[in-house]
């Protein structure tokens, strides 16, 4: 059974409408115990659905009333509206309540007429206002996790900043043409962790390079142990500055690489300078550069945070 | 961004390789090519525009044994040893993908 609400008209003085609750829907037994009320089931059950769909809570029956019958009555809650729900009640407690904010009363076709005074009003809207407000703040809080990933693919599309764009590379290897005045030494440094027992060094201390040309370096890495070692590596560039044009082809770093037993390997890296070192200012004095690879024993399932925010280009 | 580099960040300076990383040559079959190169570097004062040619015999022997992805020389910047290449040899060149 559908509940229909009809609103009165919006005005600061309470719209009374009068229905005449005679018969009411419900057949009450005349009890003076207000904790114990018998209805039959269907009663019951056509209360709980009218209940559910107001959202409605009981309220203690106010004392002086309760020798004037069982009866119930309820705060509910429909719609931003607060509303009182009597059944059963005499007309004269009826009359009382009327002038209770809010109160309303079923009529005999079950419709439910609704008086709605300032107080309940301003209430609605305050209601509504925090809503809004609630959900301006969390629209925020989700904006500033979306810039993160926004932000990036800015930068990527416009090089804002430094940011290398992705995949630009290949292309510019191809064309690129080295420069032969400034010639650069690339010095090589092998670090172990603590930890780990392999011993690696480099098969070459230095190697003369021009900017714009591919260059092969190597390192050795061995495994005195009896057991398989998994290692995992990152580099390092010093000075920073040439950092930003020094660009590895291919390397060993950031996998997992993986010694057996008094094993030996050739570990190569292919790299080059790229051609634009010989313009910056900020490098013009810089003719030694230092590439340090740091090797780490690697922990099941241990993951190398990847530097900056890229994936691995492959 | 250079402008705010510390000591500890190292944010603009290193990046993942561009073509992944090496697979490992376990059996040590390119080991021969290393060796070659290295002794060209020790022989040429550790230049490396010298010892163009054994550096692409080592990526050669990589390609070969599968240890490297086939890539064209001029991807992987040797465009001028390629062309110096085509130049001068009459036989058709090993190296081709």
């Amino acid at each position: 059974m559908s509940v229909l609400c009809t609103l009165a008209s919006v005005s600061t003085s309470p719209v009374v409408l009068r229905t005449s609750l005679a018969s009411s829907n419900f057949q009450l037994p005349v009890r003076l115990c207000a904790a114990s009320v018998k209805y039959s089931v269907m009663q019951v059950a056509r209360m709980s659905v009218l209940s559910f769909s107001q959202n409605c809570v009981s309220l203690q029956p106010m004392r002086m009333l309760w020798q004037w019958g069982p009866f119930k009555v309820q705060k509910c809650f429909a719609h931003n509206q607060l509303l009182h729900r009597t059944e059963g009640l005499p007309r004269a407690t009826q009359g009382i309540l009327r002038r209770v904010r809010g109160a309303s009363w079923n009529n005999v076709l079950g419709h439910r007429l609704i008086i709605m005074d300032s107080k309940s009003k301003d209430t609605y809207h305050r209601r509504t206002g925090l809503i809004y407000v609630c959900a301006a703040g969390i629209f925020m809080l989700g904006m500033s996790y979306a810039g993160v990933p926004l932000y990036r693919m800015f930068c990527q599309a416009t090089g804002l900043g430094g940011t290398i764009s992705r995949g630009h590379d290949t292309s510019k290897i191809e064309t690129m043409q080295a420069v032969p005045e400034r010639s650069i030494k690339i010095r090589f440094n092998a670090d172990v962790a603590s930890s780990m027992r392999w011993n690696f060094k480099p098969q070459q201390t230095e190697v003369k390079v021009l900017p714009g040309e591919t260059a092969l370096a190597f390192y050795t890495a061995k495994n005195p142990t009896d057991k398989p070692i998994i290692g995992i590596s990152t580099y390092n560039v010093v000075p920073f500055e040439a950092g930003q044009y020094f660009n590895k082809i291919q390397c060993f770093c950031f996998e997992e690489q993986r010694l057996n037993p008094h094993e030996q390997v050739d570990m190569p890296v292919f790299f080059y300078i790229d051609p634009e070192f010989a313009e910056d200012p900020k490098l013009q004095g810089v003719e030694t550069i230092t590439l340090s690879y740091t090797f780490f024993e690697a922990k099941e399932g241990f993951q190398v945070p990847l530097p900056g925010y890229m994936t691995q280009a492959q | 961004m250079a402008t705010q580099m510390t000591f500890q960040s190292r944010g603009s300076g290193v990046k993942p390789p561009e073509k992944g990383s090496f697979p490992l040559d376990h059996d040590g079959e390119c080991k021969a090519f290393m060796t070659k190169y290295m002794r060209c570097l020790r022989g040429n004062m550790k230049e490396n525009t010298k010892c163009r040619q054994e550096s692409m015999d080592y990526l050669n022997c990589r390609m070969e044994k599968n240890l490297m992805l086939k890539e064209d020389w001029k991807k992987l910047g040797y465009s001028d040893m390629v062309k110096d290449q085509d130049s001068t040899s009459t036989t058709s060149s090993n190296k081709a993908e």
